[in-house]
């Protein structure tokens, strides 16, 4: 345990060394990081407008409120490796990452925790930024900003570990790019990233509880809001830990396959 | 005509390339599609809780929908995979061969790569804004075709400007790639009429990155909402634009020239 | 299995499945509908072992199988057909424990992180190979007293030239003391001061640390430098193993016969091959068995003020070797 706590330090140090190489590119994420959620903020704050300042269970306050938040759950729990997997195995990038005797999704994560850490530094900004354009109304009970803490944890845990996954069909599938389009798509609805869930037709509400969806971005969003009860969160961290232990089995039994997969069509 | 000559050729390359992956073909047909039914679905959950966007109607939501396909797909055939190029070729110091050819450089590199099945956009695109236009039982007099296909030529013209001027920043700054990812979330932008955004942003939009002149103005004009003013504002844009984005290009060409001399 | 061998490879073959494609236009457009395959045996039924602390060059020419039997050696490919064992484990299973006694250089590729200094990308590996910070330690200063690599630690990758990079290139890949080194190309693009540099860290490091090493090169200086015995495959064959000298002897049946003349401009055609003729200097191919009679007959016959006879270079026989066509 304490060797990979080793692994995890040194690694994690290297990374940020890494990504500080690049400073100039965080501010171009930035814009990209704000924008998406402005977009759908704006035109749902455009639909509250046309009737009279309220659309469903949100006034334009608590519209802006989800967007912010939904920005920084939704930044903390993304991670771009699925789109670099196709990458890595049609370059033979993925072979020096084999050879080592470290399974490859550590390096992942600890490269993707590295640049959390790192765009902290425009991510604030991002909020202040929003809150002084959009006015916010933010309340939510004490419990639930404790408990959004594990919420997001899980979250991120879950939608790492269900993507990583799904990106090892790369190693069957030559171009992967149609097949991320439509998880994107899939996720942009179910997620909750286009619009709040309880705006989203009952069908597709609940779509989103039973697949992973929910769970990995608007299930702490909408903890931190203060609009979940707490049967609600409780319901919701047994959902995390399921899908959590799914996308882990999953993982073990696809990993060696996927990698012996890469060793037939030539690395 | 020497130019669509050269297109015609890069266009034959470009698709004999693709050829070998037959996959391709068949994922941007699912990419368009996916493309379009998700745009769909948006329109629709934000139309069952409204039946007007800041003036627009789901119809014309619709055609604005078809516009923007068809612009990503005009960008995506030939000027970002070209500009793409361009800024690859920079740093590779292989704009030489492009320079070193008989014929202008500019042309060259602005129609060098061809992206054949981003066509798929550029024939869905269309039928996309029929389709609405049917819908809305609106026929479509001489007068807003007019409009329309200015329109769109001067908002092409200034996407490719605007490509060009991007990418042409190359010459000076090696490290430009992560310029275009700005460029894809503000073109993101474009899918909804770019009136219904707070004024700075509005104005970022238009003048910054004009994306509301490739999408929202033909769109204005395919449903005949479009003010004389945008119209003429369009093309003097896409004239200014073409003629300065020429003198930038050549301003970098040497720069570049000095620079590898 | 015997104790002595580290490698050894048996009837090991690979082969791969290509997409067939005509030129042209039409014939594009008809591989959109119906694709047609081809099967290539990259390696066929190759057999051979490799003993602990031998150094053996594995040659052949571009195409020939190297890398893909390297990489069947080293892990990254599974073989199609036949065995492999190296250190006893079976490769394409890369259990940690293998792992960990192999390393892999290929000349071109670089696993340094470019924008960080070496010491930083060397600390990345003490991490994933766990290795005691001590020992760590130690072995750092013992590669870089080796390879005299001096301050090259602690500048950024980018900043260093192709030579210095590939010198802590290497050092990165052996901070685990490996046992068996897999060398593919390791002198490529390097100057002759480099290349020579390497060569005698190579031998110096198999020395050392008893290590394996299994090396392809274009170069044959880093050949005969290193190897007493080589590997040859050619079209996924084996063609030959054994001795460096043997090599020659089994490839190249001429001998070549230079001759200080009294006269300029004679024809010795009847003697054997004129290869060259300059001035008074001719240069002739003979067969080898017939080299004693004819090198008599030389200097019984003519004016001759100097003559030496010599074998071919290793490159000219090798160069014979890969231009016959497999049987």
């Amino acid at each position: 345990m304490s060797r990979f706590a080793d692994i995890y330090t040194t690694l994690f140090k290297i990374s940020v060394a890494i990504m500080l190489q690049y400073r100039a590119v965080l501010v171009i994420w930035l814009i990209g990081l704000v924008l998406q959620p402005i977009i759908y903020l704006v035109v749902w704050l455009t639909v509250a407008e046309a009737r009279g300042g309220q659309v469903g269970d949100f006034d334009k306050a608590g519209l802006a409120a989800y967007y912010i938040v939904l920005m920084i759950v939704n930044h903390a729990t993304f991670d771009w490796h699925m789109y670099e997997m196709g990458y890595r195995v049609r370059t033979g990038a993925f072979s020096p990452l084999l050879l080592q005797p470290l399974h490859p999704i550590h390096r992942d994560i600890i490269e993707n925790v590295a640049y959390k850490f790192i765009t902290l530094s425009v991510m604030l900004p991002a909020i202040l930024l929003l809150t002084w354009l959009f006015e916010p109304s933010f309340g939510a009970p004490i419990w639930a900003v404790a408990a959004f803490v594990p919420a997001l944890l899980m979250a991120f845990l879950v939608r790492f570990f269900v993507e990583w996954s799904l990106a090892l069909s790369a190693f069957w599938i030559t171009d992967t790019s149609g097949l991320n389009q439509m998880y994107v798509i899939a996720a942009l609805f179910l997620t909750g990233q286009m619009a709040p869930l309880s705006l989203m037709p009952q069908w597709v509400q609940s779509v989103a509880g039973v697949l992973p969806f929910r769970w990995m971005v608007a299930f702490p969003v909408e903890l931190l809001l203060g609009r979940l009860s707490p049967e609600q969160v409780f319901d919701g961290f047994l959902m995390q830990a399921l899908w959590l232990g799914a996308g882990l089995a999953v993982l073990a039994l696809t990993w060696s396959r996927a990698a012996r997969r890469y060793s037939a069509v030539g690395a | 005509m020497r130019i669509l000559r050269l297109f015609f050729v890069f266009f034959r390359i470009g698709l004999m390339n693709e050829l070998q992956y037959r996959a391709n073909f068949f994922v941007q047909l699912l990419k368009t599609a996916f493309n379009i039914t998700w745009s769909l679905a948006a329109v629709t959950v934000v139309f069952s809780h409204t039946s007007d966007l800041n003036g627009w109607q789901p119809a014309e939501l619709v055609a604005l929908l078809g516009v923007f396909v068809l612009m990503s797909g005009l960008i995506g055939v030939v000027i970002q995979p070209s500009m793409e190029r361009l800024i690859e070729d920079v740093r590779e110091g292989t704009l030489d061969f492009a320079l070193t050819k008989p014929e202008e450089a500019q042309i060259l590199v602005s129609i060098g790569q061809v992206r054949v099945w981003r066509l798929v956009d550029v024939v869905v695109g269309p039928i996309v804004i029929g389709a609405a236009l049917y819908y809305m039982g609106r026929g479509i007099g001489l007068e807003i075709a007019l409009q329309f296909g200015v329109t769109l030529l001067a908002g092409s013209v200034i996407m490719y400007s605007f490509w060009l001027m991007l990418s042409t920043i190359a010459f000076w700054f090696i490290r430009i790639e992560n310029i275009l990812i700005v460029f894809h979330s503000m073109f993101e932008a474009a899918r909804w009429p770019i009136t219904i955004y707070p004024g700075w942003l509005r104005t970022a939009l238009t003048f910054l990155v004009p994306v509301a002149f490739a999408v929202t103005v033909p769109s204005e004009a395919i449903v005949g909402r479009l003010s004389e003013g945008f119209l003429y504002g369009a093309v003097a844009l896409a004239a200014v634009m073409l003629v300065g984005s020429r003198w930038f290009w050549r301003l970098g060409v040497k720069q570049y020239s000095g620079a590898s001399a | 299995m015997s104790d002595t061998s580290a490698i050894r490879l048996d009837d090991l073959s690979k082969t791969y499945r290509v997409p067939v494609r005509e030129p042209g236009l039409a014939a594009a457009l008809k591989s959109i509908v119906r694709r047609q395959h081809r099967e290539v045996e990259a390696v066929k039924q190759i057999s051979y072992e490799v003993a602990a602390g031998e150094i053996v060059g594995f040659l052949g020419p571009n195409g020939a199988g190297k890398t893909t039997a390297l990489k069947m050696l080293s892990g990254l490919l599974n073989p199609t057909a036949g065995e492999v064992r190296v250190l006893g484990h079976e490769p394409f299973r890369r259990d940690r424990d293998f792992l960990r006694q192999i390393t892999l250089v290929m000349g071109n590729r670089n696993q340094l992180v470019w924008d960080i200094p070496v010491s930083d990308s060397f600390e990345r590996n003490r991490a994933i190979y766990r290795l005691p910070q001590e020992e760590f330690r130690r072995t750092v200063d013992g590669l870089a007293e080796l390879l005299d690599l001096g301050d090259l630690l602690d500048k950024p990758v980018r900043n260093l030239s192709l030579g210095e990079r590939m010198k802590c290139e290497i050092a990165a890949a052996l901070l685990h003391r490996p046992k068996i080194l897999f060398l593919d190309e390791p002198t490529i693009g390097l100057d002759v001061t480099m290349q020579r540099r390497l060569r005698r860290f190579i031998k110096e490091y198999n020395k050392r640390y008893e290590a394996t090493v299994l090396l392809t090169s274009h170069y044959m200086a880093d050949v005969e430098a290193l190897c007493h015995r080589v590997v040859v495959i050619h079209h996924g064959q084996l063609l030959f193993d054994g001795n460096l000298s043997s090599l020659v002897e089994r490839f190249s049946p001429h001998k070549t016969v230079a001759l200080d003349l009294e006269q300029e401009g004679m024809d010795l055609s009847a003697y054997g091959e004129v290869v060259s003729t300059d001035g008074s200097r001719v240069t002739l191919l003979v067969r080898k068995e017939e080299a004693a009679r004819i090198t008599g007959q030389l200097l019984a016959d003519l004016p001759v003020i100097d003559l030496t006879v010599e074998e071919p270079s290793i490159e000219e026989v090798i160069e014979q070797v890969f231009a016959q066509e497999v049987e």
